[in-house]
Formats: C-alpha cells, structure tokens, sequence
C-alpha cells in the first residue's frame, strides 16, 4: 500500500488512489518506465518490461527446475528416477495419463504430451512467481534502508517496481499461449487427417445445404473462441484473484479515511487481513487448477481435431 | 444515468448464474457419488471439463464488466 501511506503529497480522494494503485499492481510495466530501455526497431519498442523480466524468470525456473533434471535422469543407466526426478515423474505421468491420453488417444499421446507439459509448468510458474511478493519487498527495502524516495524515476528500483509481477495475468501472454495452440489445433488435425480433410471436418458430412450456411459461419466462430477463451480465461483468472486481495486490503485505508480516525482502519483490518490471507490460500489452488485448466482444454481442443466424432 | 450505472448489478447476476451453474454441478456429482462411490474417479473426470467452461464464461464476463468499468 505504498500509494496510500505516500498520501500527504498526492492528490485525489482515497478511492482514486487505491483504484489507481490496484490498476498499477495488475497491469505490465508503463512503457514510459521500462526496466531496460531498448530502441525501437520496426516500430515494435523491444523495451523490457515487468513482464517480460517475469516471463524470463519463470523460463529460467523451469530450464534448471524441470529440464535440467529430467536430461540428467534419462543420461542414466538405471530406470529408477531419484530426487528432482521422482517428483516431476508423478506430475508427468499425471498430466500424460489422465489429461492427454483421454483426450488426444494412445495413437497422438507422445506427440502432444511435450507440448502440454511445457503449458503445465510453464503456466504453473508463471502463476505461482505472481503470488510472491518479490519486487514490493524489494521496493520496501529500497525505501526504508536505502531510502529511494518514490518519485525518483532515475533510480532502477523505481523503475522495476512499476507494474505487477503476474506474467500470465496479462492478457497478451496468455494470448501468445492460446495462438500455439491455435496453430497446435490445425497442425494436429492435419497430422492426423491431411490438410484438406482437417477444414472438411470442421463440420459434420451429409447435411441438407441450408445447414451448412448456418454451419459453417459458426464453425468458423467456433475456432477462434476456443483460444480466445483460453486466453481470458488464465489471465482473468489471475488478475480477478490479486484485485480481490488487494481490494479487501484496502477496506482498510477507505474506512480510516471516511470515518477520520485510524482506529476505524484497525478495526476493519482485523477482518479483511484474515479474508486477505484465505483468498492468498484460495489464490494457490487456482494457480494450480488454472495450470491445470489451461493443459486441459488445450488438450481436448487438439482431440477434437484429432478425433472427429462426426 | 451514465451507461456504467448498471453495471455492478450485471456483475452481481454474472455471480449469481455461475453459482447456479457450479452449485448445480457440485450438487449432480455428489449425489451420483454417493450412489456410485466406486465411480467417483470417472464421475469427477466427466464434470470438470464442462465445470470449468462454465468458470470460463463466468470469468469473461466478470472481466469484460471490470474492464468497461473501469477503462469507460
């Protein structure tokens, strides 16, 4: 709540601020703030952003957290994984057995299994890096030992607290997620079909014509949906979690301020940091479900064009 | 009246149809638990897909309503 204890010097009611402040907190880096400037080139600006750095991080987590151990496992002679590669064996063989082999069939599992457990541990990093409050520690630190005060744009501390750290609570992340396995749908339907046979069994065969118009405009509808919905649905998920919290948090702040005294703030902090710390709880499970989610829905997608029913 | 005005009770409705839905699902899946405890593995595997594309919609719709709110 670094805005509202900085109220002495900024303008604007309490509710502007803390709405200003939970807007800060979930959204990327401003772009008049990147962490690393860098020139733009084809009218793209290739700044880095909070984001970016996240999304970073959370490939470097899963490189030495997930790859390394299981080349170094199957560099081995004997068959038993140990340690690192014992546990990711259960989530793999979990996420390979009961998400990936229902939906895609024993045929196409080894085909896809890689690419839905890069999502899984991907997204599960990138979800659980947003809950630990890396930066704003940083950022009290640099306050209150260093003493860099909160307008000093020169100072790089400044500059990387700008913005959230949820990676995949941007909605152009997930979206970059949701187009490969656009492109994993069509790829996998003409795998297992042929090209033109994969557009062909986007609709059912052997319909009367005025069907087919009605059909075939929603199908079409129909395929960019389903990254659309997966897209909104991860980074919804993990904004709509963190606004909660933060909302409840600034109860606090709003009653101190409508009632003029700070024991109004205390009183009601008394309630919402213990509903705070339940929706942290809460927040860990939907990291893993929409982890889970995500892989899920990838995977039946992929099935679908697989596995035409009609 | 701006157009905004009626949006927190769009968010309130969006909350009380995704309740419906999951309670609904939570509601089925126990009561065929309960029938069949020995198909409970199967039976969980069989809701959560249309669960969380229920979840889905509910979520779109909350951040389409937070995003109108709050970018009008």
């Amino acid at each position: 709540m670094t805005t509202v204890a900085g109220s002495e010097n900024t303008s604007g009611s309490v509710m502007d601020q803390v709405g200003d402040y939970i807007i800060h907190h979930i959204s990327n880096s401003d772009i008049h703030h990147p962490i690393i400037h860098f020139p733009t080139i084809f009218g793209i600006d290739f700044s880095i952003t909070k984001h970016v750095l996240m999304l970073w991080i959370t490939a470097a987590i899963v490189a030495t957290g997930v790859i390394l151990p299981i080349r170094a496992y199957l560099k081995k002679k004997e068959s038993v994984p140990t340690g690192m590669a014992n546990a990711l064996e259960a989530v793999v063989s979990f996420i390979k057995d009961s998400v990936v082999k229902p939906n895609v069939g024993p045929k196409w599992v080894d085909t896809w299994a890689p690419l839905i457990l890069s999502y899984f541990f991907f997204i599960l990093v990138a979800n659980a890096l947003g809950l630990i409050p890396i930066f704003d520690t940083i950022g009290v630190v640099a306050r209150f030992v260093f003493g860099v005060g909160p307008h000093n744009d020169h100072a790089f501390v400044n500059n990387l607290l700008h913005g959230g750290s949820t990676a995949t609570g941007n909605f152009v992340v997930t979206a970059a997620l949701a187009s490969i396995t656009f492109i994993a749908i069509i790829i996998a339907g003409t795998r297992a079909h042929g090209f033109i046979a994969h557009w062909k069994n986007l609709v059912p065969h052997g319909l009367a014509l005025p069907v087919y118009l009605i059909l075939i405009p929603i199908e079409i509808i129909g395929l960019f949906v389903k990254p659309f919905a997966l897209t909104m649905r991860l980074a919804a998920n993990m904004t709509g979690g963190h606004i909660a919290i933060l909302a409840i948090l600034s109860f606090i702040a709003i009653f101190a301020e409508v009632f003029h005294t700070t024991a109004a703030g205390l009183g009601i902090a008394a309630f919402s940091v213990p509903i705070a710390s339940a929706l942290t709880g809460l927040e860990i499970i939907v990291t893993l479900v929409q982890a889970y989610v995500f892989s899920l829905l990838s995977a039946v997608f992929i099935g679908m064009a697989i596995n035409v029913h009609h | 009246m701006e157009a905004t005005t009626f949006l927190p009770i769009g968010m309130g409705l969006i909350v009380i149809g995704a309740g419906l839905g999951i309670s609904r699902f939570a509601a089925a899946a126990a009561e065929s638990i309960a029938r069949q405890p020995e198909a409970a593995s199967e039976i969980t595997a069989a809701v959560n897909l249309p669960l969380f594309l229920l979840e889905g919609v509910a979520i779109i719709g909350e951040a389409l309503t937070f995003a109108m709110l709050f970018f009008s």
